[in-house]
C-alpha cells in the first residue's frame, strides 16, 4: 500500500480574492440559481471529470450571506490575491524546508459540481520539494498550494444542489505529501504533525471543518484513488484500510471475470417496463408507478460476482450502483439481488431472455427512471464501470461515508482542468520577501516540543496534544505564573477540550484558567473536579467559587473523609475477608464516587489503605 | 543538447514555441520539467512559465547559470481538441435564424498570452462554444466583424443594419446579434433608428463572462435570445440579457430604452424610465407590454448615419470656454444636463452662438432616470428660449444615436430638430409609473 495525504487548512486571514471576512454565517440575504457548463481550457480539451459533472445538468442554488460579496457570486472580477494569505503559505513552505516559486501563477481548476459559482477553483502552486519528519521517518512534501475554499453544501434535491457562499473564497493552504505513508496510524500521525505546523503560523482557523484531508491511496496492481474530504483524522486508517480491502476484492473479481471470459456488450439497452409493471417494488416499482420506465442491460459472465455471498461491504454491484447514482438516479437493481423487490419467480427468466443474460453465469442490471434518456445515461455509466471492472480498479475520486466506507463521486480530474486565471496578475516572490519571512519564522514545533519536554518533564505525547490544540502559548503563560506543569497540561490538553459543544467549544479566557488553577492549588477543590467546575463555568457560573459550590465540590474535611472510609470498610467486611488486598480497587471506586473532586485522589487512596490496615488489625485482634 | 559555449538559457527560452517540453536545472540543483506556456504580460523579468504535469503553471526566474534542455518539440497547434463542434445550420425549408457575430465577450475567449480575452476566430469556434444553438431549428452564423464593443462606431452600426436587412431579405425569420456589452445599448438604439419595416425580431445579446468560463452568462443569454428571435409576432430591435443574478430569467429590453448599469454583474442591463417589454423564463416568452409587431417587409435600411455629433456631460466647474472648444465644429450636441436638464447660465452665450451657427443642441438629463423639462426652472426656460431642444426622458446615449441618424437625413438644422423630436422607435415614453424607479 502507498498513500499520500493532502491537508487543506483554512486560514484566519481575509478571503483570498475579495475583501470579505473569512467567516461562516447563518444569515441568508439572497438566493440565486445558476447553471454551469464544461468548457475547454488552454488547449480546448474538456476534462473528463468536468464533462461528467456538466452532463448531470443540475441547477445550483447559492445562498449569499453578509460574509460574501459580488466576487463570490461571480458578479465582480476577483481582487488581487491576499498578500497575508500568501505570507502564511510561504511561512509553511519555509517550515517544511520547501522551495518557494519565483513567481506564483494563479490557476483555474475546473470544478463544475457547483461548489464554485465561477465553475472553477482558483489555486496557485506556492512551493515545492519540502520535507516533513514524523517519528523518525522523513516524508516528502512535493507541493504546497494556496487556494480558495469552495462553497458550503447545505442541501440537495433531485434538481440540484444548494450551496452557501460564506465559505467560498476562504484561503486554504494545501499541503501534499508523497505516496510514502504505509499505514493508517502513520497517515494520522503525518496529518497531525502538519496540523501542528499549520497552528504554529498562528494564522489558521479553528473548529470543525477548518482542516480537511484528502487521502490518495494506491495499491499494488490497483489504481490511485482520491478520498475527498476525510474530516475525522482518527478515521484515516479506517478509510485507507477499507480502500485496500476494496481494491483487493476488485482485483480478485477482475481475475475471475477474465477467467470466465466475461464481457460488456454494446447492444442498445432494452426497456422491460411491461415485464415489471405491477410486479416490481422498491425504486423500480416507484419509477413505473410515476409514469417512468425500467430499462436494462445484460452482463454476460458477471453472474454471482455482483454480490457474492459473504461480501456484505464491498462488492461490484455496489460500485455499479454508485455510478448509476452519480448520474442522478436512485441506484439500480442487479440479478444477484433476486429474489427481492418483487423480482422473483417467472419474471426472472423472462428478464434474462429479454436482456441476453440467459446463462446462470450471466447477470443483468435494471434501472428505473422518469424517462428513457436518463435511464440510458445511467446504464452508459454502468457499462463504463463494468468495462473497468474487467481490468481491475478505475482511478476515481471517492467520498468518505460516515460508516467508514467510501463511495464513488466522480472520475479523477486530470491536467486538462487547469488553466490560468487571467483576471489575477502573477505574483512575484522576491528573495527579500522570503528573507523577511524567514527572519519572522515562528519557532519550529519540533524545537518547542524539545523545550517543553526538557523544561517540564512532560511526555512527548502530552506536548503534542498541547500543540495540536494550539495551547502552547497559554501553557507557557500559566506555567510562568507558577502553576504546576502537569496540572496546566491536563487542564489545557484534556479538560477544556472536553467542555461544551463539539461544534462550539466554550472559550475560557486565560485569566479564568489562572483562577481555576489557583483554586485547585489552594485546596478549594481537588483536580479531579476540574471537569465539573469547567462545565459549571461554561453553563454560566459567574465565578470560580460559585462553580465549585454549584458542583458540590467544596472540599470535604479530612475528618469526614476518614469517617467515610471507615464506615465503608466496616460495611464491606465480608468482601475484605474474602478478597484481601483485592478488595482495594472496588472500594476505592465506591469511595471516589462520593468524594471525587472534593479531596485529592492520592490522599483518598492513602486514607482507604489506612482504614483497611486498621480493619485488618482489629479483625485479627 | 550540448552547446560549446555557455548560452544564457533565457535567450533560448524566449525562442521556444508554446508547448515545447523542457527540463530546466536551476543552480540550486532542482530539476523542473514542463511545457512552455506563454508568460502573462504582467510577468516579471526573466520569468519562464512552465505547465507542470499536474496542470499547475509555475514561474521560474531563469538565472544565467541555469541550464535548459528541450525534451519534446511543441505539438502542432489545435492538437488534442475534444471540444464538441456543432454543425453550421444549412437553411432549408424550415424557418431559420441568422446569428450575426460582431465580437465582444460573448464571442471571446481567454488569450493566454496577454491574459485578457480575445475575440473567437470565425464560425466554427463560436459553434464550439454554443453547440446547442440550433436545437430548435437552423441558425446560420454570419460573422460581421470581430471587435470588442468599445471599438465599435457609427459605420459599424450601419454595417450591422445592412447585414440585418440582407439576411432578412434572404428569408431569415429573425436575427440575433452577438455583441460586446460595453456599447451594446448604443448599438441597439442606433439599429432601432436605422431599421424600418422589420418582418421579424432583431435581438441583440451579449455576455458579461466569456464562454470559456463554465459560469458564462453567454450560454443562457444566447439561448434566450434565440428563443425570442423565433417569436411569431415581435418585430423590433430588443436587447436580451439576464434579468437578475440567476440563470433562469431574461429581460427583453426595448433597444432605445436600455442601459448598461453595472460594469460586471450579469444583470447589468436595465430598461430605464419604464419596465422591460417582457421576460423569457424557461421556454416561455412573456411579452407583457406593447411591442412593435411584424411588418410585411421587406426590411429597409434607413441610414446612413450622419457625422459630427457628440455628448457633453455638464459638471460643476466646467468652464464655458472649454465646453465651447470641445463642441466646436460639431453639427449636433446632446447635453447631459443636471436634474431636469440644467447647466450653469454662464454657458448660455456659447450655446446661443452655436445654435446661431446651425448646430443642433438637445437636452437630456444626466440623472439615470426621469425627464428633462425646460419649464420648471428659469434656467431651463432660458435654454429653451435659446433653442435647446428638450428631449423628455430620452437617454443621452439614445439621443446621441438619434441625432446622428437625423444628421444623416438632413443638413437643415430645422429638419434635424424635427426628426429628433418626433417619436420613432419607442425612445420617448410619455407615461411613468411609480414602480418604474430602479
Amino acid at each position: 500500500m502507498k498513500a499520500g495525504l493532502e491537508v487543506h487548512q483554512q486560514l484566519a486571514t481575509g478571503k483570498l480574492f475579495c475583501a470579505c471576512p473569512a467567516e461562516l454565517s447563518e444569515t441568508v440575504t439572497r438566493t440565486v440559481t445558476r447553471r454551469l457548463r464544461a468548457t475547454g481550457g488552454e488547449n480546448h480539451a474538456i476534462d473528463a471529470a468536468a464533462a461528467f459533472q456538466a452532463s448531470r445538468n443540475l441547477t445550483y442554488e447559492y445562498e449569499a450571506t453578509p460574509t460574501s460579496c459580488l466576487v463570490e457570486l461571480d458578479e465582480e472580477p476577483p481582487h488581487a490575491l491576499d498578500p497575508e494569505a500568501l505570507d502564511v503559505a510561504l511561512t509553511m513552505a519555509l517550515l517544511l524546508d520547501a522551495r518557494p516559486l519565483d513567481e506564483v501563477e494563479v490557476m483555474r481548476k475546473i470544478v463544475v459540481d457547483g461548489s464554485n459559482t465561477s465553475g472553477f477553483q482558483r489555486t496557485a502552486l506556492v512551493a515545492v520539494d519540502g520535507t516533513l519528519e514524523v517519528d523518525g521517518k522523513t516524508y516528502s512534501i512535493p507541493t504546497i498550494c494556496l487556494e480558495e475554499d469552495a462553497a458550503r453544501k447545505v442541501g440537495e434535491s433531485k434538481e440540484g444542489i444548494r450551496y452557501r457562499l460564506d465559505r467560498l473564497g476562504i484561503p486554504l493552504v494545501e499541503i501534499a505529501t508523497g505516496p510514502e505513508i504505509a499505514s493508517g496510524p502513520e497517515a494520522r500521525a503525518v496529518a497531525e504533525e502538519l496540523g501542528i505546523l499549520l497552528r504554529a503560523t498562528g494564522r489558521v482557523r479553528r473548529g470543525i471543518g477548518t482542516i480537511r484531508e484528502d487521502v490518495n491511496v494506491s495499491t499494488e496492481g490497483g489504481a490511485r484513488v482520491e478520498l475527498k474530504g476525510v474530516q475525522d483524522l482518527r478515521r484515516i486508517h479506517q478509510y485507507v484500510d477499507g480502500e485496500v480491502e476494496r481494491q483487493k476484492l476488485l482485483l480478485a473479481t477482475a481475475a475471475t471475470l477474465r477467467a470466465r471470459g466475461a464481457r460488456v456488450p454494446t447492444d442498445a439497452p432494452v426497456e422491460v417496463s411491461h415485464l415489471l409493471r405491477g410486479v416490481a417494488s422498491g425504486p423500480l416499482g416507484d419509477a413505473l408507478r410515476t409514469g417512468g420506465v425500467v430499462v436494462g442491460i445484460g452482463l454476460p459472465g458477471f453472474g454471482g460476482l455482483l454480490a457474492p455471498p459473504g461480501t456484505a461491504r464491498e462488492r461490484l454491484g455496489r460500485e455499479l450502483a454508485d455510478y448509476a447514482r452519480a448520474t442522478g438516479l436512485r441506484g439500480l437493481f442487479h440479478s444477484d439481488e433476486a429474489p427481492s423487490h418483487g423480482i422473483e419467480g417467472e419474471v426472472v427468466p423472462a428478464l434474462r431472455a429479454a436482456l441476453g443474460a440467459s446463462l446462470s453465469e450471466d447477470a443483468f442490471v435494471l434501472v428505473g427512471a422518469p424517462e428513457a434518456a436518463r435511464a440510458h445515461r445511467a446504464l452508459a455509466a454502468v457499462r463504463q464501470r463494468a468495462t473497468d471492472s474487467l481490468r481491475g480498479v478505475p482511478e476515481e475520486t471517492r467520498d468518505p461515508m460516515p460508516d467508514g466506507r467510501t463511495r464513488y463521486s466522480r472520475p479523477l480530474p486530470g491536467r486538462d482542468r487547469m488553466y490560468p486565471e487571467t483576471d489575477v496578475p502573477p505574483i512575484p516572490v522576491s528573495p527579500e520577501r522570503i528573507r523577511t519571512l524567514r527572519a519572522r519564522l515562528p519557532p519550529h514545533p519540533r524545537e518547542v516540543r524539545a523545550r517543553l519536554v526538557a523544561a517540564h518533564r512532560l511526555s512527548d505525547e502530552t506536548v503534542r496534544t498541547l500543540q495540536r490544540s494550539g495551547e502552547v502559548e497559554r501553557f507557557d503563560w500559566l506555567t510562568g505564573r507558577g502553576h504546576a506543569a502537569p496540572l496546566v497540561a491536563q487542564l489545557l490538553s484534556r479538560e477544556i477540550v472536553a467542555t461544551g459543544d463539539e461544534t462550539e467549544p466554550f472559550e475560557f479566557p486565560v485569566g479564568l484558567l489562572d483562577e481555576i488553577l489557583t483554586a485547585v492549588e489552594s485546596g478549594d477543590f481537588a483536580k479531579e473536579g476540574l471537569g465539573r467546575v469547567l462545565a459549571a463555568l461554561a453553563e454560566g457560573s459567574p465565578t470560580v467559587a460559585d462553580a465549585v459550590a454549584r458542583s458540590g465540590l467544596q472540599t470535604m474535611s479530612r475528618a469526614e473523609l476518614d469517617r467515610l472510609a471507615s464506615s465503608l470498610v466496616a460495611k464491606n467486611a465480608p468482601l475484605i475477608a474474602a478478597k484481601g488486598s483485592g478488595a482495594f480497587s472496588p472500594l476505592m471506586g465506591d469511595l471516589m464516587r462520593e468524594v471525587r473532586g472534593r479531596r485529592d485522589g492520592q490522599e483518598v487512596a492513602a486514607v482507604l489503605r489506612d482504614a483497611l490496615a486498621k480493619q485488618a488489625t482489629t479483625g485479627a485482634a | 543538447m550540448s552547446d560549446s559555449a555557455p548560452v544564457d538559457p533565457w535567450d533560448r527560452a524566449r525562442t521556444l514555441a508554446m508547448g515545447t517540453v523542457v527540463r530546466v536545472t536551476t543552480d540550486d540543483g532542482r530539476e523542473w520539467r514542463g511545457a512552455v506556456v506563454p508568460p502573462h504580460e504582467l510577468s516579471g523579468e526573466r520569468i519562464l512559465q512552465l505547465k507542470l504535469a499536474t496542470g499547475y503553471n509555475v514561474g521560474l526566474r531563469l538565472a544565467p547559470t541555469d541550464t535548459l534542455e528541450v525534451l519534446e518539440a511543441a505539438p502542432p497547434i489545435g492538437n488534442g481538441s475534444t471540444a464538441p463542434v456543432a454543425r453550421s445550420a444549412s437553411p432549408g425549408s424550415e424557418p431559420w435564424l441568422a446569428l450575426l457575430t460582431t465580437g465582444g465577450t460573448i464571442a471571446s475567449r481567454v488569450d493566454y498570452r496577454t491574459g485578457g480575452v480575445r475575440p473567437v476566430q470565425g464560425e466554427s469556434e463560436i459553434l464550439s462554444f454554443y453547440p446547442d444553438l440550433d436545437r430548435d431549428g437552423p441558425v446560420r452564423v454570419v460573422p460581421v466583424f470581430d471587435r470588442l464593443s468599445e471599438e465599435i462606431g457609427p459605420p459599424d452600426w450601419e454595417e450591422m443594419a445592412r447585414r440585418t436587412v440582407a439576411v432578412l431579405a434572404e428569408g431569415a425569420s429573425g436575427v440575433v446579434i452577438a455583441h460586446g456589452t460595453d456599447t451594446l445599448a448604443y448599438t441597439s438604439a442606433a439599429l432601432s433608428f436605422l431599421l424600418e419595416d422589420l418582418p421579424g425580431p432583431v435581438v441583440i445579446v451579449g455576455a458579461q463572462r466569456s464562454p470559456d468560463r463554465p459560469s458564462s452568462d453567454g450560454f443562457t443569454n444566447l439561448s434566450a435570445a434565440v428563443r425570442l428571435a423565433r417569436h411569431p409576432e415581435l418585430a423590433e430591435v430588443v436587447v436580451v440579457m439576464h434579468e437578475g443574478l440567476s440563470d433562469d430569467r431574461f429581460a427583453i429590453h426595448r433597444g432605445t430604452r436600455v442601459r448598461k448599469m453595472h460594469s460586471s454583474r450579469r444583470d447589468a442591463f436595465r430598461s430605464r424610465n419604464g419596465p422591460p417589454i417582457g421576460w423569457i423564463e424557461g421556454t416561455t416568452v412573456h411579452l407583457v407590454h406593447p411591442f412593435r409587431a411584424r411588418s410585411k417587409g421587406p426590411a429597409r435600411f434607413s441610414g446612413p448615419m450622419g457625422t459630427g455629433a457628440m455628448i457633453l456631460w455638464f459638471h460643476p466647474g466646467l468652464e464655458p470656454s472649454r465646453a465651447e472648444a470641445f463642441v466646436s465644429g460639431a453639427r449636433g450636441v446632446v447635453i447631459a444636463g443636471t436634474g431636469l436638464g440644467n447647466l450653469a447660465l454662464t454657458h448660455l452665450p456659447w450655446i446661443q452662438r452655436a445654435i446661431s451657427r446651425g448646430t443642433t443642441l438637445a437636452m437630456t438629463t444626466q440623472c439615470l432616470e426621469g425627464v428633462a423639462d425646460p419649464y420648471v426652472y428659469a434656467t431651463g426656460r432660458e435654454l429653451a428660449r435659446a433653442g435647446v431642444l428638450y428631449l423628455g426622458d430620452m437617454l443621452p446615449e439614445t439621443a446621441y444615436t438619434k441625432l446622428l441618424w437625423a444628421l444623416g437625413r438632413s443638413t437643415d438644422p430645422k429638419i434635424v430638430g424635427e426628426l429628433l423630436l418626433a417619436p420613432r422607435a419607442g425612445e420617448v415614453e410619455p407615461r411613468h409609473e411609480a414602480e418604474d424607479h430602479l
